[in-house]
């Protein structure tokens, strides 16, 4: 199928940008207070998620055909429309970029100032559990959704699981937050990438019969990043004479 | 777990909810078009773009 490459693609761009942010906290908590409650905590909110993804991997993938790329086609077209309209306002200047090294530093001083306990450091646990709960299940989200709809949820996971296991590798390796890790244009990429998605199979969905059948996901993705690239020139444009 | 549900949907539609509708109202007229005999095919991505260029063009306007 024309869109597997897209599918393991966006899987593994999508987890990436995640797992940047979740590794973040960790390594903050982990440095200023040690490794075990956040590497606990962590492997806890992994445990949760492997259940989610387990509990709902079949349910949706037992949904029919037509009423699966209606309403999943609809939540993707939607999850990547946000996705892509804050990557083009940080892309066009109207909005901060993710400072991966200024959250690094902020949660660094926060985990310093908290109280601890002789015992076990709850606070670490109960940090490093809710964030990687919360992003991973961003991921889960798209992984379940792509891959149900790509005809095979193993593939997006083992886009997702490549990509989580190259960025603990690297937050291993160098112990400091990935900084340059290019995370607007790796949001960019994938908010493009799930629109292109959501568009094609909610149209599929809802009734339409693309010209081209498989061929027009590559042609649509293409159409998407060429109207964002020109929405993020004429935000440039005018917040450059804003300013100016 | 009305809480949870509000939640869902606040991480599924996020910061504009009017892109959400404008998605929902172009599927509509694409069905619509579908059921009636033609193919739109070329309706979601001309409206694709419409909806989410709204939303920029609110998110400037609100920056002043």
């Amino acid at each position: 199928m024309t869109g597997n490459p897209l599918l393991v693609l966006s899987a593994a761009l999508a987890s990436a940008v995640e797992m940047v942010e979740a590794l973040t906290i960790v390594l903050a908590l982990g440095t200023a207070r040690g490794w075990r409650a956040p590497l606990l905590g962590s492997a806890a909110a992994l445990g949760v998620l492997a259940v989610c993804t387990a509990a709902l991997g079949p349910a949706i993938g037992a949904l029919p055909l037509d009423v699966l790329r209606l309403v999943v086609g609809t939540l993707i077209l939607v999850f990547g429309l946000q996705w892509l309209r804050k990557a083009i306002l940080r892309a066009g200047g109207l909005k901060a970029l993710h400072d991966e090294d200024a959250v690094f530093a902020a949660e660094l001083a926060h985990a310093q100032a908290a109280g601890r306990s002789a015992a076990f450091d709850g606070y670490s646990f109960a940090l490093a559990f809710k964030s990687v709960l919360l992003e991973g299940l961003e991921v889960v989200f798209i992984v379940l959704t792509l891959g149900a709809n790509g005809g095979s949820i193993p593939l997006a996971a083992v886009g997702a699981l490549v990509a989580a296991v190259v960025v603990a590798a690297l937050g291993i390796v160098v112990r400091r937050p990935l900084s340059r890790v290019p995370e607007n244009t790796l949001k960019f990429a994938v908010g493009v990438m799930l629109t292109a998605f959501g568009t094609f199979w909610a149209g599929e969905g809802v009734g339409v019969d693309w010209p081209g059948g498989d061929l027009a996901l590559p042609a649509i993705a293409v159409l998407v990043l060429a109207w964002s690239l020109l929405y993020v020139q004429v935000l440039r444009r005018t917040s450059a004479v804003a300013t100016a | 777990m009305r809480r949870a549900l509000l939640a869902v949907v606040d991480f599924v539609v996020g910061d504009d909810l009017r892109i959400a509708v404008g998605v929902v109202v172009s599927l509509a007229l694409a069905a619509a078009g579908a059921h009636a005999g033609f193919n739109p095919w070329w309706l979601l991505p001309l409206a694709v773009p419409a909806v989410l260029g709204a939303s920029l063009r609110r998110a400037r306007a609100a920056r002043g």
